[in-house]
């Protein structure tokens, strides 16, 4: 319960960062990963939670269209970028995937480091 | 640790791409984060039901309410709130589009995509049209109508840009990584200087010249004469049908001129220097515009008829706005305009409805000037003395700021002033005095036929056959712009002396003598492009570059046979599919096909192709499977009967063009010569005759049309098969453009369609000025330039049918029907938190 809790504080951590910018994810990912959070994974369960909500401000954006200008757009972007319509918003969830998996990963990994320098561990 | 090295090198990887755009892509992290990046688009789709929003400068709160077709109703007190609103409301539905053309208009472009725009903004700079704008602007009273409207229009447009969100930038900002400019006034005056670009630069004289260089003086004015040889004039000559002023026989090819050929090298350094680039062949007579209006008495429900159809640039978005304009006790105009200017260009109010044509009128010209010094000129000659000539250094910039070029321009009295490689060249040309939209704003205003034409009457460039019709059933039309009159012969052809004053224009042809008329006996009215005046009714020089009068034919033929007519017949004659040029030109080949049979000297390839011709109805169809043959023939005919104006060191080079095209009018007049010496093809050993060339151009056009699209009884013969539209979004971004559209319509038909596609129909309209205004329109797109809306394009369904939309007119808000309200929208004077 406590791990979906958790899960679910890193979602709404990413998607109000997410309003200041993208560059937030990392940010959110990276002392998320310094914590060094009781999970399994920890870099893979920044990396779903930064692809989930980015996947609800997707859906916040369809929905403020009425569930019309997505499509159309997802349609036209793709194909300026020589992509099926639904690449497009592949690639945006992987991106937002990839800077928290890699901020989580790298954030976490140094805090091991110092962790591990200074005589502890967990 | 290799964990921990990976991560390292994952993180840097997105923060890169995330951060830098990499080659054509944006920056991906700004552009792709769903918050506000470009994703959030979708949800600035659709507008919001019910909205206010604070407009700092309004006097009294305007209500605005969009109907379901997107087209704002914008109910304001005064006049400058209503253009407020226009500007605020344009904005929010167009500001990349608005910004680009100003920007292009500006030749500062760089600013926007680097340097890949340098020589484009150099050139626009150089032709002077910057220049003209920034005096125009500066020498306008500043509490007059234009300055006023375009001062109140950057007030609403700047409130727009002040009051973005992040998701409200448009998709073309985030694709080139640009913040939006904010507006200034001036860039009105610098978008009617481009539209004068588009309608006021053709000069025939390059043409004329590379034509008298190769065939002589009394060729050229036979194969491009300065009258159309086919007279069916705008202003009605009371004959009531065309008139073929046919030259018999044409005078033959003349010995090569060399003066003519130095003239030719000399005029196209200079149209280098300048970027004119002529038009194309393929566009030729296929490009155009058409109006028209009907008196009451030649209508079925006895009101004044009035049909526009403007044909430009097809472009997503459209270069058209469509917005309605309503002042307690003011104006109260609909219709359309442009995004950059205030005010309706083409539309209708309570009383009258208006549309345009272009005239292309002669109204440019050329000097060579006597500089100090040829290499830093200071001042120039004029008259025994010098005059200081007027510098300007224009520093362009790129996308950062940083100079990328620095260009010293010249101007004299005249205008620019270019170097064509030996000789300092200045330029006149009339857009360099016109006002920036001024009479446009005129015209909104006018209550009557007579108002209306009072209010145009100072209508400088690009000159415009604009028509008028109101509901007392007055119509009329004229061929309003400044016409200048020239010393010596009276044409614009010759290179001028700069050096003395007596070159100059002398004065202006008088508003008396414009082409006009005012409720003619023939009970209509129609413009296409044609010669606008019969020369003997009046012989003032207006210019010789008149498109082929085929369309015009066609509307005046539609418009005799019918006195009956309704608003729905109206629109079907805009997309009518005939061609009176396939009507005289398919005979033509048939007889010859015929002739040669009978002579022994048919073959079976002719045999067939006149077969097949002749299963043809001479209408340009979607479903019609015989044009293509017809168009390919045509095609093939002008190089094997003018073959005197391909280049001469390349008479033999199959992909050789002419220099310059005599128009298809001219092809017909020499149809009467069967043993013209033009007839001859002079690269081969025969002497060939008119049924010869004809055969031949019927043969080709057999032989290439089954290569091109295989058995004349398959889909590849289809007329929607082999010609389209192509409306290409404004970065030409084939995914946001609307591409090989099936249209009706070929050349000089009037729904005239050229080989590339991208020019036709910008706004069909008609109006119908009875107790009550009804209208009726369409243009090719939507409102919006969100290419997440559904506002998008989703005119184009109806426009590629032929269909017109019923054009809303409430008087007040409370008119609307409320089913037809799609939103609603206060704009007060406070900026809203």
């Amino acid at each position: 319960m406590k791990r979906w809790l958790s899960f679910a504080v890193l979602i709404a951590a990413f998607a109000l960062g997410s309003r200041l910018g993208w560059w937030m994810v990392p940010i959110v990912a990276a002392l998320w990963g310094f914590m060094r959070p009781i999970v399994n994974a920890p870099a893979a369960t920044a990396a779903c939670a930064a692809a989930c909500a980015w996947g609800l401000w997707l859906l916040l954006d369809w929905q403020g269209g009425e569930g019309m200008g997505l499509a159309p757009l997802s349609e036209r972007l793709g194909g300026l970028m020589s992509l099926p319509p639904i690449g497009l918003i592949i690639i945006t969830l992987l991106l937002g995937a990839l800077l928290a998996w890699s901020a989580a990963a790298l954030a976490g990994g140094i805090a091991n480091s110092l962790k591990s320098g200074s005589g502890g561990s967990k | 640790m290799l964990r921990l090295l990976l991560a390292a090198v994952f993180l840097a990887a997105t923060l890169y791409a995330g951060a830098r755009p990499i080659g054509p892509a944006p920056a991906l992290g700004a552009f792709l984060e769903p918050a506000n990046g470009v994703w959030a688009l979708a949800r600035t789709a659709q507008l919001p039901a019910r909205s206010e929003v604070g407009i700092p400068g309004l006097r009294a709160p305007v209500e605005v309410l969009f109907d379901d077709r997107g087209v704002p109703h914008v109910f304001a007190e005064t006049e400058d709130d209503a253009w407020r609103a226009q500007g605020y409301l344009i904005a929010r539905d167009r500001l990349f589009q608005m910004e680009l053309s100003a920007r292009a208009a500006s030749g500062r472009l760089s600013e926007l995509f680097g340097a890949r725009a340098l020589e484009a903004d150099r050139i626009a700079r150089r032709r002077g049209l910057v220049w003209a704008a920034e005096r125009a602007a500066a020498g306008t009273d500043t509490a007059s109508l234009i300055a006023r409207a375009s001062r109140a229009y950057s007030e609403g447009v700047n409130a727009w840009i002040d009051g973005m969100r992040p998701s409200d930038i448009p998709l073309e900002y985030r694709l080139v990584g640009a913040r939006p400019t904010r507006w200034e006034p001036l860039f009105t005056f610098y978008f009617f200087n481009q539209m004068a670009l588009t309608l006021a630069y053709e000069d025939p004289t390059l043409d004329r010249l590379r034509v008298r260089a190769l065939v002589g003086a009394a060729a050229t004015e036979a194969l491009l004469p300065r009258n159309s040889p086919i007279q069916e004039p705008i202003q009605p000559n009371g004959q009531g049908a065309p008139r073929y002023d046919f030259q018999h026989p044409m005078p033959p090819p003349g010995p090569p001129d060399t003066a003519a050929a130095v003239a030719v090298a000399e005029r196209e350094r200079l149209d280098l220097a300048l970027g004119w680039t002529p038009r194309g062949r393929e566009d030729g007579d296929a490009v155009g515009s058409n109006n028209w209006s009907v008196a009451p008495r030649r209508t079925s429900a006895g009101h004044a008829l009035l049909a526009g159809d403007p044909h430009l640039e097809l472009t997503l978005p459209s270069v058209w706005y469509e917005i309605h304009l309503k002042v307690e006790g003011g104006i109260d105009v609909a219709g359309v305009a442009f995004p950059g200017a205030p005010g309706v260009v083409i539309g209708f109010n309570r009383n009258v409805a208006w549309s345009f044509t272009n005239t292309g009128a002669d109204v440019r010209d050329h000097y060579a000037e006597t500089v100090d010094d040829p290499a830093r000129p200071a001042r120039y000659r004029l008259d025994g003395g010098w005059k200081p000539l007027e510098r300007r250094v224009e520093e362009i910039h790129g996308r950062g700021g940083d100079v990328l070029a620095t260009d010293t321009l010249y101007f004299t009295h005249r205008g620019p002033m270019v170097k064509d490689g030996t000789r300092w060249l200045s330029v006149r040309w009339t857009p360099f005095e016109a006002r920036g939209g001024e009479d446009f704003l005129r015209l909104d205003r006018a209550t009557t036929t007579a108002e209306w034409l009072d209010a145009w009457k100072g209508f400088v460039a690009p000159a415009q056959n604009g028509i008028v019709a109101d509901r007392a059933g007055t119509i009329a039309i004229r061929s309003t712009g400044r016409y200048p009159v020239r010393p010596g012969d009276g044409r614009g052809d010759e290179i001028r002396d700069g050096s003395s004053s007596g070159s100059d224009w002398t004065s202006d042809v008088p508003v008396v003598d414009y082409p006009f008329a005012l409720n003619p006996a023939q009970g209509f009215l129609a413009s296409a492009n044609q010669q606008p005046v019969d020369p003997r009714v009046n012989p003032r020089y207006f210019g010789s570059d008149w498109y082929s009068p085929w369309r015009a034919m066609r509307i005046n033929q539609l418009l005799r046979s019918d006195s009956a007519i309704t608003p729905e017949k109206m629109r079907g004659f805009q997309g009518d599919a005939a061609s009176p040029r396939a009507d005289a030109f398919v005979a033509a080949f048939l007889s010859a096909a015929a002739a040669m049979d009978r002579a022994g000297r048919g073959d079976d390839s002719l045999r067939r192709a006149a077969a097949l011709l002749s299963e043809w109805d001479r209408r340009y169809t979607r479903e019609n499977r015989r044009a293509v043959l017809f168009d390919a023939a045509m095609t093939a005919l002008p190089t094997l009967v003018w073959d005197e104006l391909l280049p001469p060191g390349e008479r033999t080079d199959s992909t050789a063009r002419l220099v310059a095209q005599p128009q298809d009018a001219v092809l017909l007049e020499l149809m009467a010569d069967s043993g013209s010496a033009w007839w001859d093809d002079r690269r081969t050993s025969a002497v060939e005759r008119r049924d010869d060339i004809l055969a031949r151009a019927l043969r080709i056009g057999l032989a290439e049309t089954l290569a091109r699209y295989g058995a004349p009884e398959g889909d590849g013969w289809l007329w929607a098969h082999a010609h389209h539209a192509n409306i290409y979004h404004l970065m030409r971004l084939p995914a946001l453009s609307a591409l090989d559209l099936p249209v009706q319509g070929g050349t000089s038909t009037l729904s005239p369609s050229p080989g590339r596609g991208t020019h036709g129909p910008s706004w069909r309209m008609v109006v119908e000025l009875g107790p009550e205004v009804r209208a009726w329109g369409i243009y090719p797109g939507g409102q919006s330039g969100n290419p997440a809306s559904p506002g998008y394009a989703d005119r184009l369904a109806k426009w590629l049918a032929g269909e017109l939309d019923t054009l809303l007119f409430p008087a007040s808000p409370a008119d609307l029907p409320p089913g037809r309200v799609r939103a609603t929208l206060t704009l007060t004077g406070a900026r809203s938190p």
